[in-house]
């Protein structure tokens, strides 16, 4: 079963019904995890193979729900492209949605390019509702549903996915997805923007797998999307607790949640701390500077002079290296000095340098003091580098 | 619950189906009767079980989609009745035919399947469903169907057979139960039919073979009684010469133990028989086949065979008289001496030591064997021919009642 680009899909669709396809291909999100489109595969005619040009009415689409992807089929008929289509539920073969409850099937317009992914999305709801029930198997995993219910937060924002139940061991599994609700906005947008994948919607997203009804093994996981995981510093820059034993996830979810959002706050306030930083430094050395990072605050370079002597420094990684592995812990970590000559050369034939990582330094100095004391230590140690360059290095 | 289709409704919804340049649906018409089969065991315990079978005998096609519901799948009874029409109390199921799509029924299908069990007021009401599945390349097309019952648990899928589609060379043709509402027809056959049906309905030569039949079957019966009423006979018959023979080989046991006793007492150089061969069962056994004539294998003893013997043997038996058989000798039944017609003897707990003895010694006791031996009949008519022994052979029957355990004994060949 492959997956077809949209474009070929589009191209071997029956024509009349190319705009429908085209905005669930195009524009089709639906869910909790809406960074991908839907999908559709399996592309089959209704017609005889008599029939001319492009004729297939019929397909599997793909729809991602609670960390599974169900696959539908829907079946249209190429010489009534006018009527509505109909479904087939694949494995969930009990699922049956209410038909009046559908308005968009109800009131079906083949010519409104949006009706079948309405269509999709109202059935897609039914299906929650119908996964929700499927709940009542579990008392145990039918109150965690209900808590998380009554809370407004969560209770809005939730996809559940109920197993089958195993009637020889009367083992039953369900796995919840919920998106949290955390504040991304005030992350830098050159944080989200610095990937190669398109970022999608900002999303945080924690799936809770309950491998038996009795919630004794219990498995989470956070999925971020690209450009938070970017911004926070890479898949593994969050960890999150275990699910405790006994807990449920009316405790558990908020606890997660508030994680999330104190490590956002971080970033946030780090990124705002390195402006305030290169800001004092531009006040303090004016003309001094060379350059600056001006969109990230990540880098500055001067250029200083004492007793005719010039010398380069550069205020770097004010976050880690590589900027991958760790988040942004400015003001927490210490930026690296890296002193460097303008005559002298090393023998492989670099500017002479020094790097410095231990200086007078506060995390608690705002970005004038910092630049101030900056200043009294360039003052200290220039002239041993100074000293240092004649040392060992050659014009 | 099983279903089958007539060979011509299936065709004939595969070629609507077929020439549709879309899904078709449509109505089967047939009936459902019950059938109950009886079983018996070896337990002889009888079980019985109900089957009910659904028969499809016709079908209504709708002439499109959408044509009796709407796009809720709410089914609109007028329009239900405009296709039925007076065929809506025939209605056993639907049908629809889809292509390239899953064999599992449709959101819309099962929506409509249950209005329909609804409104036409059939519980068990059957759905078939027709895919036809086509290679990428059209190279290779397939029908597939399936019958579904979907008001049962997890949707029940029912075996759809069709009579007579398969190799008939090895099975047998089935007529179809289907019944023929043709009015064409019933008219010819009413015209035309007197010269072929009787006044019953049945056809005239039927009643002929059947006739036929029942003439054989009876003089099946009759040859029957005589084959028994003369196997009965030769019973018989076959007993009573068993019994002579008894009577002949006891009578020249008899005669030549008096033989021996009168040598014995006149001190005549009689060449006698080793003792162990006397008391041996089964070489007295052999001295009686000897004497029988019978021709034996190995001749165990030296005695000479001649044709006094049978005056011996008639001299010293009393004609009819149980006390001539029963000489004086104080000897058990089943000891070696014992007289032994020569085959099968019991030793009274139902074992015949002369068949063991003859098996120990190696030797077979042809006598056993050679039941229509026409030797031994020969001595038997010689004997009978000489006046007295004739007479007295005849009338000296039946030593088989006189042996201490009752049992009539027969030689095995007989």
């Amino acid at each position: 079963m492959s997956s077809l680009s949209p474009e070929v899909a589009l191209s071997r669709i029956y024509p009349e019904l190319r705009l429908l396809l085209c905005t669930v291909i195009r524009n089709g999100r639906v869910g909790l995890d809406s960074s991908n489109c839907l999908r559709i595969t399996d592309l089959k005619s209704g017609c005889t193979s008599l029939m001319p040009g492009p004729s297939c009415d019929r397909f599997k689409i793909h729809i991602p729900y609670a960390g599974e992807t169900l696959k539908w089929d829907i079946i249209f008929n190429a010489r009534d492209p006018a009527l509505p289509p109909d479904f087939i539920f694949g494995e969930d073969a009990d699922f049956l949605p209410e038909p009046s409850e559908l308005t968009h099937l109800v009131s079906w317009d083949a010519g409104k390019p949006e009706c079948l992914l309405l269509l999709v999305k109202e059935m897609l709801q039914q299906y929650h509702q119908y996964q929700c029930q499927r709940l009542r198997d579990s008392s145990r995993l039918l109150f965690e549903y209900d808590s998380l219910l009554e809370d407004p937060n969560y209770g809005r924002s939730m996809e559940i996915y109920a197993g089958r139940k195993n009637s020889w061991t009367g083992e039953f599994s369900a796995r919840f997805l919920l998106k949290l609700p955390v504040d991304f906005s005030n992350i830098p947008i050159y944080l989200l923007k610095d990937t190669s994948l398109d970022p999608g919607e900002d999303v945080a997203l924690l799936s809770v797998s309950f491998e038996d009804a009795e919630a004794t093994q219990v498995f989470p996981k956070l999925y971020l999307s690209p450009g938070i995981e970017h911004a926070l510093g890479g898949p593994s820059a969050l960890h999150i607790p275990a699910f405790p034993s006994g807990g449920c996830l009316i405790d558990y979810v908020p606890q997660v949640c508030q994680l999330l959002t104190n490590k956002v706050q971080y970033v946030i306030q780090g990124y705002h701390k390195r402006r305030e930083y290169i800001a004092a430094f531009l006040s303090h050395f004016g003309m001094g500077v060379v350059e600056y990072d001006a969109v990230g605050f990540t880098k500055l370079t001067l250029l200083l002079m004492w007793k005719d002597f010039c010398v380069l420094v550069h205020v770097v990684e004010l976050c880690s290296v590589p900027v991958v592995d760790l988040p942004l812990y400015f003001p927490r970590d210490q930026p690296t000095l890296t002193f460097q000559s303008v005559y002298h050369f090393t023998s492989s034939g670099q500017l002479y340098s020094q790097v410095q990582k231990s200086y007078p330094y506060s995390p608690r100095w705002d970005g004038n003091e910092m630049a101030k004391r900056a200043k009294v230590y360039f003052k200290g140690f220039i002239p041993q580098f100074q000293d240092g360059a004649f040392a060992n290095g050659k014009l | 619950m099983a279903a089958s289709i007539s060979g011509y409704t299936f065709s004939s919804v595969c070629y609507h189906s077929a020439n549709s340049n879309s899904d078709h649906e449509g109505f089967l018409l047939g009936e459902v009767r019950q059938e109950e089969t009886l079983s018996i065991s070896d337990s002889h315990i009888g079980s019985s079980e109900f089957l009910s079978v659904i028969e499809v005998h016709n079908h209504e096609p709708c002439a499109k989609l959408f044509s009796f519901y709407d796009y809720a799948g709410n089914i609109n009874e007028e329009d239900l009745n405009r296709i039925l029409k007076d065929r809506r109390k025939n209605v056993i199921g639907w049908y629809r035919f889809r292509r390239n799509t899953e064999q599992q029924m449709s959101f819309r299908e099962q929506v409509i399947h249950k209005q329909l069990t609804h409104i036409l007021g059939i519980p068990d009401l059957v759905f078939l469903l027709f895919s036809f599945i086509s290679t990428a390349n059209s190279s290779t097309h397939a029908l597939e169907y399936v019958l579904f019952r979907p008001n049962r648990k997890f949707n029940q899928r029912i075996s759809l057979s069709i009579p007579n589609l398969g190799n008939t060379s090895q099975q047998e043709y089935k007529v179809s139960s289907v019944p023929n509402t043709s009015n064409n027809y019933a008219s010819v056959i009413k015209e035309h039919g007197a010269e072929f049906f009787d006044k019953d309905g049945v056809m005239k030569d039927i009643r002929a073979i059947f006739q036929v039949y029942s003439a054989l079957q009876e003089r099946v019966q009759a040859v029957c009684g005589e084959v028994d009423q003369s196997e009965r006979v030769r019973e018989k018959i076959q007993e009573e010469v068993n019994k002579l023979k008894d009577e002949i080989a006891l009578r020249k046991r008899n005669a030549a133990e008096e033989e021996r006793t009168l040598q014995e007492e006149t001190n005549a150089p009689v060449t006698l028989p080793d003792d162990s061969a006397l008391h041996d069962p089964s070489q007295s056994t052999l001295t009686g086949a000897v004497l029988s004539s019978s021709p034996l294998s190995e001749p165990s003893l030296e005695r000479p065979v001649n044709s006094s013997s049978p005056q011996l043997y008639n001299t010293t038996l009393p004609p009819d008289s149980p006390n001539a058989i029963l000489l004086p000798r104080p000897q058990a039944v089943g000891s070696p001496g014992h007289p032994s017609p020569g085959l099968g003897l019991g030793n009274g707990d139902g074992s015949s030591s002369d068949s063991l003895n003859r098996q120990a010694t190696g030797q077979e006791d042809q006598e056993d064997d050679d039941d229509g031996d026409s030797s031994e009949y020969e001595n038997l008519v010689s004997e009978q021919l000489q006046p007295s022994s004739g007479t007295e052979a005849v009338s000296l029957g039946r030593p088989a009642t006189l042996w201490p355990d009752g049992d009539a004994h027969s030689p095995p060949g007989s």
